[in-house]
């Protein structure tokens, strides 16, 4: 329990917490640290923040400090490729990438977690790429000092499906491009998607083991697809004939090829008539032709997830929808905006 | 114990119908017998051992009691009408007792476990299932005092209320001035204007004895 006392009586006991000093605008930290063994010269200063009580702490068996609780809670939160240090400050830890990654965070245990009174963890948005040693998260319990109960509760929930935040590393990728589309095939017009896609597949650490180039003619599309596989690549990237016309015979192709999965369509703008199936358990993602003129489409949103390792299916190309909507600002910022951020 | 499955199946056709506390009920009461070291609660040799105490006259009751196999008759099942989605589970042999209860949290949670499910029921019934017991519910140890007179077993005794002449069984009776009252005339009931009446076919019963029938059947037993 806690034992409140008169700051003039203070002197000579140790403080049972950081105490915060806020300069607005200067600083903001602890003006002294939870052990500090209040002095005459303490008092003066203690009074100007604000102080004139302090607390001592008397803990029975089934009470449990912020600074213990925080560590309980820090380990049960991190998952797989993260990092933390057991030293809190003011109560919190705060989580780290313990390497390169995709972040992927269970939103629905962080919710149940955040459901108990006595904690709190904050994250970054879910499926956010990650570099070793970025800030990804941070928690703390809410009081000085409580029940060890509902910390134990709070940790269980945390620890549900191996933490609630992970940072998956990125496969590193042998991608197949394939062009589609007369107009590039018989040389009418000069292919831009090639390099587009090949910037975006090496700037995941991934690299391209081959480009190739079909006209609109389903069959070719297919014997291209099987070609790629022969010569090992495990994702495959085709760009054009995604649309409704009737030279868009690229998803022809790709069932012809005998993809046993196909999801047309995903709730992104710009990316809506983008696709991805399987074949062999090989992703193979089309790429509607707005990836020619945006920046930033449905593929830069769900590449990275199929790079680490996740299976996008019908429902996670409908969980697209909410943030799904590109601003189209005239300077993208993009991944610093909210485009993606809530699936 | 069978499996979850299982148990929802037949707890939802012996209730009537499948909803999202017959789920919590199932799953309160595997985990409340599994906290009290009882693994098959219906089985002759565990059947005696378990007291469930109720809090809610709700789907989730009916769940509790179908899995438990407790019943009311039998004294294994007692019914405390706290209007709270909790049950407490008793281990008569060690006396282990545990509370468990339903957390309000829950409910709010559903969407973000079955975030695809947009109609309430739906997306509760599957939350609900994707759940872990540890957001699902809260467990209290507990101590749990029962009296001789509230255990199973032939009744150990009885009482006459001295004002209206009912008998009253396990010490249910109410002294006011030493005299033995039943609860009805010492505190009121959830009835009033009781009067006794007459009502037509009031000789029926199940099994009927004809006249001849029943002259042969005082002959043979003399």
């Amino acid at each position: 329990m806690l034992k409140t006392i008169k700051l003039e009586d203070a002197v000579g006991i140790k403080l049972a917490h950081d105490i915060t000093e806020i300069r607005p605008g200067e600083f903001k930290g602890p003006a002294f640290r939870k052990g500090h063994t209040v002095c005459n010269e303490d008092l003066c200063r203690l009074q100007k923040l604000g102080k004139n009580h302090l607390y001592l702490i008397d803990l029975d068996e089934n009470e449990i400090h912020e600074d213990e609780a925080a560590g309980i809670l820090a380990g049960a939160l991190a998952g797989e490729g993260v990092a933390w240090e057991n030293k809190p400050r003011e109560g919190k830890i705060n989580l780290f990438a313990d390497r390169d990654g995709l972040l992927v965070v269970d939103t629905a245990a962080l919710a149940a977690f955040n459901m108990i009174d006595e904690v709190m963890c904050a994250t970054l948005h879910n499926h956010t790429l990650v570099k070793r040693g970025e800030q990804i998260g941070a928690t703390r319990p809410i009081p000085l000092i409580m029940k060890r109960a509902p910390i134990g509760r709070a940790a269980a929930i945390a620890q549900q499906n191996g933490g609630v935040l992970v940072v998956r590393p990125l496969r590193k990728a042998k991608a197949g491009l394939m062009v589609t589309g007369n107009e590039v095939y018989h040389g009418l017009i000069e292919d831009r998607f090639a390099p587009i896609l090949t910037e975006k597949v090496t700037a995941l650490g991934s690299e391209v083991s081959g480009v190739t180039f079909a006209p609109d003619d389903a069959e070719i599309i297919s014997e291209a697809i099987h070609s790629h596989l022969d010569q090992g690549c495990d994702l495959l990237l085709l760009s054009g004939g995604m649309s409704v016309d009737p030279d868009d015979v690229t998803r022809q192709g790709i069932l012809a090829a005998g993809a046993a999965e196909m999801h047309y369509g995903a709730a992104a703008l710009p990316g809506a008539m983008f696709l991805v199936a399987y074949l062999e358990d090989v992703p193979l993602l089309g790429v509607p032709a707005c990836g020619l003129y945006h920046r930033v489409t449905a593929l830069d949103l769900v590449l990275p997830r199929i790079l680490a390792g996740e299976r996008i299916g019908k429902k996670e190309l409908a969980f697209l929808g909410h943030g799904g909507l590109c601003k189209d600002c005239p300077e993208c910022v993009y991944p610093h905006c909210p485009f993606g951020k809530c699936s | 114990m069978q499996d979850f499955e299982s148990l929802l199946k037949s707890s939802a056709a012996a209730h009537g119908h499948l909803c999202p506390g017959q789920v919590v009920g199932v799953r309160m009461a595997m985990l409340g017998c599994r906290l009290i070291g009882l693994d098959e609660p219906t089985s002759r040799d565990q059947i005696k051992k378990l007291i469930v105490y109720v809090e809610m006259d709700r789907c989730t009751a009916d769940a509790v009691t179908h899995v438990t196999g407790v019943k009311l008759g039998r004294r294994s099942l007692k019914f405390m009408d706290y209007g709270i989605m909790a049950a407490t589970f008793v281990n008569l042999e060690s006396g282990l007792a545990f509370r468990v209860l339903s957390t309000e949290e829950a409910r709010d949670l559903a969407c973000a476990y079955a975030p695809g499910i947009a109609e309430k029921y739906p997306r509760q019934l599957e939350a609900y299932r994707r759940m872990p017991n540890s957001v699902l519910f809260r467990v209290q140890q507990v101590e749990v005092n029962l009296s001789e007179f509230d255990l199973p077993g032939p009744t150990r005794y009885k009482a006459a209320c001295t004002r209206c002449g009912q008998v009253v069984r396990d010490h249910r009776e109410v002294l006011e001035n030493g005299n033995a009252l039943c609860r009805p005339c010492a505190r009121g009931a959830y009835f009033s204007n009781a009067r006794e009446i007459t009502w037509p076919d009031m000789n029926w019963a199940p099994i009927s004895l004809e006249p001849n029938n029943s002259a042969e059947f005082v002959k043979s037993e003399t």
